[in-house]
């Protein structure tokens, strides 16, 4: 298989891998997973005032999906929380070089993203109530 | 002094030895052997006699005459040529095929193009460690059965068949042997007039020989249709100019390839491999323990993803299912079949390892996956139990 240089330079130093430490405020994750496409993946992001000042993802898949997610982490920080349902990963495979059949693969980050959202609206619902 | 890339895939193909490169030129060029063997001129009786030398090499290798040996283009055509060859030719016995589900593709695709010809095929399993049992065959062996074909060393785990009690078995009942021996040459001694086999594929590429240059042992007595029509070569068997200098690397190539040295040393690499390999949490061997060739390493790496696991050692040629199908996105059929889950089988990578391995490359690769998996397995954390089973 051949990686374009940002797939692969993502995959082996994935900048924004790992999670938080415990008790890290305004802490909020979300999960994807499709066993049939071999892909499991969660973020964790973290929101202060309204804005993502942190992101941080644990990934299972092909280099695509790793490098996909990394740069997906690094997107969203400094961005305000709605663009966790505004990832778009359909517009940008090109750009990282992901071939058009492990488009569903980086569908199931989109989803992992908009968990986060549903997660934190759930947070902000019972904080009103 | 370990080299920019380390190459443990001789199970997909092997680089062609020094010594057979040295006899292939002689047969190039306008000082050499160049003209066409089946021409009756002197040059072509010295390109004649090139091909012949090689076919007494590949035939002493095998144990055999050297009138049993027919040249073609690989393993691929011999199966195909083997197969379609052998129902078409004793239509008269019956239509019934057996084979096993383990086989390499150009066995299961012609079987299946077979079957669009009506011939009955039954695909026979195996074992978890993927032995093909003998009886399990004869169990399989109807009155209008023509031919059996099995292969000796599987190409993805290198497990090994028990060539001479599934051969017997066949004989018994009077139906027709077919053995893919492309990844055998050089790695397990082989003797086929001591084997009850009619019909054995050979090739030179996994044998430190050329691409493109294989040949099929037919058995005196068993009768094959042509594949093609267009001459006299190769007995009408196989018509068409015949390849002189892929032939005399051909042929050299099997003259050095001993198993009595080579197996071995490639036997001490496979370990020494394996050794370190198994140090690490949760790898476990694919293929029975003992009854397979010294060359091959299947390996399952729990909680890895096999193509991120071939990344991260980018620098080392290593094989997610067979060298075949690496293009392709769906699981080995192999290991499937041997019962492993579609994610352990995207979990698994093949090392072969050869002639030209070192222990230094071993040690190399070993420390690296010993990096990597742990690495890979932490960017996991959290994953759900599937990934790892």
């Amino acid at each position: 298989m051949d990686y374009s240089s940002e797939v692969e330079q993502r995959f082996l130093s994935p900048c924004r891998a790992g999670g938080f430490e415990k008790d890290t405020p305004g802490i909020v994750s979300g999960e994807a997973a499709d066993r049939t496409l071999n892909v499991w993946i969660r973020f964790q992001v973290q929101v202060l005032d309204g804005a993502i000042r942190t992101a941080r993802f644990s990934v299972y898949g092909c280099p695509y999906t790793v490098a996909a997610a990394d740069w997906a982490a690094e997107w969203l920080e400094g961005r305000p929380s709605t663009a966790l349902e505004e990832l778009g990963m359909l517009r940008r495979y090109k750009k990282l070089g992901v071939p058009v059949e492990k488009l569903g693969k980086l569908l199931l980050i989109e989803d992992a993203a908009a968990a986060c959202w549903r997660e934190l609206d759930n947070l902000k619902r019972q904080k009103r109530s | 002094m370990i080299k920019k890339e380390i190459y443990l895939d001789y199970a997909a193909t092997t680089p062609v030895d020094p010594a057979v490169i040295a006899v292939m030129t002689e047969c190039l060029g306008s000082d050499g052997d160049s003209a066409n063997p089946s021409s009756s001129h002197s040059p072509g009786r010295r390109a004649k006699a090139r091909v012949e030398v090689a076919r007494s090499q590949i035939a002493k290798r095998v144990g055999v005459p050297s009138d049993t040996i027919w040249f073609t283009s690989g393993a691929t055509e011999s199966d195909n040529m083997a197969l379609i060859g052998a129902m078409r030719a004793n239509e008269y016995r019956g239509r019934h095929l057996i084979t096993s589900v383990l086989e390499h593709k150009a066995i299961l695709d012609t079987a299946h193009a077979l079957e669009k010809e009506g011939v009955e095929v039954t695909y026979v399993n195996h074992d978890t460690d993927g032995i093909v049992d003998p009886d399990q065959i004869a169990e399989a062996i109807r009155d209008d059965t023509v031919l059996v074909s099995i292969m000796h060393v599987n190409n993805e785990t290198g497990v090994l068949q028990d060539i001479a009690a599934i051969g017997q078995r066949c004989h018994e009942r009077g139906v027709l042997f077919h053995v893919d021996a492309a990844q055998s040459t050089g790695k397990v001694a082989l003797k086929f007039e001591d084997w009850p086999v009619d019909l054995v594929s050979l090739t030179a590429h996994k044998t430190y020989g050329p691409m493109g240059i294989g040949a099929i042992y037919i058995s005196e007595g068993v009768s094959l249709d042509p594949m093609i029509y267009g001459g006299e070569q190769e007995g009408g068997f196989r018509p068409g100019t015949l390849a002189t200098h892929q032939i005399a690397g051909f042929g050299k190539a099997f003259e050095l390839a001993d198993p009595g040295s080579d197996g071995p040393l490639l036997a001490a690499c496979r370990d020494r491999l394996w050794a370190g390999l198994n140090t690490i949490e949760g790898v476990s061997l694919n293929g029975h323990p003992a009854q397979r060739s010294p060359h091959v390493l299947n390996v399952t790496f729990p909680g890895v993803e096999g193509a991120s696991l071939q990344l991260a050692l980018a620098n080392v040629a290593i094989s997610a299912g067979s060298a075949c199908n690496s293009d392709i996105p769906d699981p080995s059929h192999v290991l499937r079949g041997m019962g492993l889950s579609d994610v352990l089988a995207e979990s698994t990578l093949r090392f072969s390892v050869g002639r030209f391995t070192t222990d230094a490359e071993i040690d190399y690769v070993v420390g690296r996956i010993q990096d990597e998996v742990p690495r890979l397995r932490a960017l996991a954390n959290g994953a759900p139990a599937w990934t790892a089973s």
